[in-house]
């Protein structure tokens, strides 16, 4: 009777660990134990700066995967995007003095219109050309956030303050707990929609839209879907800097912020949700948070800069798959020899299977 | 002006749709002289738009404009021309021309404070022999890429490299503050003379830095495709652009001729730097990054079918923003960015685009 009940419970916990959900608010917990032990000084404030830093850029990649790895289309306009989203947010909830559940609704609405928008463009244009376009609208919105100083305060940057959300003012360690709950939103969300179908249209239309075409899948909708969804994704990370870093300058939205992304999600794996989060962690977090720590690297700046580099193009030459397929790959291995190695013990123990 | 050319563009649609629906619609060849017409009422758009601008601001002033932005037009076109060619040999958008260029800018500027100091030789000789420095740093450098990073990447995708590419720029712009210093460099001019022509009762003046460049400009790109019609190089680039397989299986050596144009893209590029730079008097790490920008759009204005399209391009961006700026200088980027971005919607294989047809 009590082995059968603890068999039970443990088929329990199994089906329980073995939700998709699982492991994502795990790892959602584990950041929220982390801001804790910043909070009561165990781990060090800037590791912690640097770590939600690494999680606004992974929800831009997040984003970013779902156009490239799964819907195949390049776009290089996303730090365009992700600056209307701190623009929105400086703008309506910080000199208008708007609510700030009405500045996200307007961001969001924003983010639906420019969205479409990229996705009418991308039905016309397609790879490379289509990078480069988008390319160009990046620059038309840095542009305008540089001349249009109503709205943007112009080349000086934005600076915003505190802000309140249900009516309590948010302090910086609840902004921290924010971002790592959207965060954890951001990424159920999106296996939500990998696994759904539309994102098996989306993986179709990258393989072959011709194809995808044949099987009744309306590129027009998927394109507009998939740019809508980066979009406000982009939008989204946008105010997340904002109420985070609570100040935004068009310089920071340039080329190499879309290029730094673009590189996230290849160098991480860009079909892989932890990947996309350690890519990001490895383009955005790694030089905050660790080589800023070591004797070399403060001596000389710029050789983060190298490293970075030379970490992307041996990641782009040798593991096509991103550091998830490596780490895979490393994982497979322990257990393999875990299995030799309780083999080799059992024969030990017990003798040879005769 | 404003209203004018509206009133053009407006006109414009309403042709093409009227002519479309009453002449085309029985057509048996309907989406090719669809297309054709989009070509004319493109010319007869932009021709009209130029005619109309040009009389607001007069002949004199828009001629004396383009001159005094010519340098821009010359640094634009080498930096394009160069961005064509690796991705006529190598498929993919070479992100790294800026910085490549950058460091053969900053070489030559670097050789030009040392060579003040020990040589006797006169301004000029001596910042021709940086450039010439610089371009040949460049060229080693673009060759040193190419046949240590992108040659073992063949099986990368067209993305992959991209990536490599962006890589390489990281690369280089951490490189520069370890080899030259944090500082900018100062750049001198070739010349700070100016050349007065005269045009009707009045007068145009031309920078003599723009005169030369332009000079050479033209040497160079008339020497580069010249070698792209008659050397077996350009033989080679011309076979590896329409199918690099079937290129090297007909013994075209595939190898030697992508490095070979990664090094000449990398030279173009420096000497694109090296002409660009005396307009701020000074090389800094990410001075190239608005050219480079402007260079991507060119070659998808032009298509990057042909050599010839992403100069027309690299112009055409050139003369709006120029007539823009002097117009409205604080949204001159967006309204010309808007503007190519409306052209590329209208023709999105680019003005010289021709449509492939596409294999399933």
């Amino acid at each position: 009777m009590n082995t059968l009940l603890l068999r039970k419970s443990k088929d329990k916990l199994k089906a329980f660990t073995k939700h998709p959900y699982f492991g994502y608010i795990v790892f959602g917990l584990i950041l929220l134990a982390a801001q804790l032990l910043t909070m009561s000084g165990m781990i060090q404030k800037s590791t912690m700066d640097s770590i939600i830093l690494t999680l606004i850029y992974a929800v831009i990649a997040l984003g970013f995967s779902l156009l490239l790895g799964y819907g195949g289309l390049a776009s290089l306009g996303t730090a365009g995007f992700v600056g209307l989203g701190t623009y929105f947010t400086g703008y309506f909830a910080g000199t208008l003095d708007l609510p700030f559940g009405l500045t996200i609704l307007i961001s969001l609405i924003g983010a639906v219109l420019i969205g479409t928008i990229v996705g009418f463009i991308s039905l016309r244009i397609e790879g490379m050309y289509l990078a480069i376009i988008t390319l160009g609208l990046s620059e038309i919105l840095v542009e305008v956030f540089k001349s249009f100083e109503a709205f943007t305060n112009g080349v000086d940057g934005l600076s915003f303050r505190t802000f309140d959300l249900f009516g309590r003012l948010m302090s910086d360690e609840a902004v921290y707990i924010i971002i790592i709950i959207v965060f954890v939103i951001v990424m159920l969300a999106t296996i939500n929609i990998i696994k759904s179908p539309t994102g098996r249209a989306l993986l179709a239309m990258k393989n072959s839209t011709s194809a995808a075409q044949s099987m009744g899948i309306s590129l027009l909708k998927y394109r507009l879907l998939a740019f809508i969804i980066s979009t406000v994704y982009a939008v989204l990370a946008g105010m997340l800097y904002m109420i985070n870093s609570k100040f935004s300058i068009p310089t920071t939205w340039n080329l190499a912020l879309s290029l730094n992304i673009l590189a996230a999600v290849i160098v991480g794996g860009s079909q892989s949700i932890l990947g996309i989060t350690l890519g990001a962690f490895m383009i955005f977090g790694l030089s905050p948070a660790i080589l800023s720590n070591i004797q070399f690297f403060i001596d000389h700046p710029a050789a983060i800069s190298i490293f970075n580099g030379l970490l992307i193009i041996l990641v782009v030459m040798f593991y096509p798959g991103g550091l998830i397929r490596l780490l895979q790959t490393f994982v497979a291995f322990v257990k393999k020899k875990y299995v030799e190695f309780k083999q080799k013990w059992k024969e030990y123990r017990y003798g040879k299977d005769e | 002006m404003t209203l004018n050319l509206l009133i053009l563009l407006g006109s414009l649609i309403l042709i093409y749709f009227l002519v479309d629906l009453i002449f085309l619609r029985k057509s048996e060849h309907r989406i090719k002289q669809r297309a054709r017409l989009s070509n004319i009422l493109l010319i007869i758009g932009v021709l009209g738009g130029l005619f109309i601008t040009i009389n607001e601001m007069t002949l004199h002033l828009f001629l004396q404009i383009l001159f005094l932005n010519s340098v821009e037009l010359c640094v634009l076109i080498l930096a394009t021309t160069g961005i064509v060619l690796i991705f006529k040999t190598s498929i993919t958008t070479n992100f790294a021309q800026g910085s490549l260029a950058t460091v053969g800018a900053y070489f030559a500027a670097k050789m030009i404070i040392r060579w003040t100091e020990s040589t006797e030789l006169e301004m000029v000789q001596i910042i021709a022999l940086a450039i010439l420095a610089g371009v040949v740093l460049s060229f080693i450098i673009g060759l040193f890429i190419d046949t240590v990073i992108i040659r073992n990447a063949k099986r990368v995708t067209s993305v992959g490299k991209q990536m490599i590419t962006m890589g390489l720029v990281l690369m280089l712009i951490g490189g520069i503050p370890l080899i030259f210093g944090t500082l900018p460099l100062p750049f001198n001019a070739l010349s700070y003379e100016v050349t007065t022509i005269p045009f009707g009762d009045k007068f145009l003046v031309m920078p003599n830095h723009n005169l030369i460049s332009i000079i050479i400009t033209v040497v160079v790109l008339t020497i580069l495709f010249v070698a792209l019609r008659v050397t077996k190089w350009g033989l080679g680039v011309r076979a590896t652009a329409s199918n690099e397989i079937v290129a090297s299986m007909m013994g075209v050596n595939t190898k030697v001729i992508t490095a070979l144009s990664w090094a000449i893209a990398g030279g173009l590029g420096a000497l694109a730097a090296c002409l660009y730079a005396p307009s701020s008097a000074q090389v800094t790490v990410s001075f190239m990054t608005p050219v480079q920008v402007n260079s991507f759009l060119a070659s998808v204005l032009g298509g990057f079918f042909t050599f010839g399209g992403p100069i027309v391009g690299a112009a055409l961006i050139n003369i709006f923003t120029s007539i823009a700026s002097f117009f409205n200088s604080v949204w001159a980027n967006v309204i010309v960015y808007t503007l190519i971005l409306l052209l590329v919607l209208v023709k999105p294989l680019g003005l010289f685009g021709k449509k492939t047809a596409k294999k399933v």
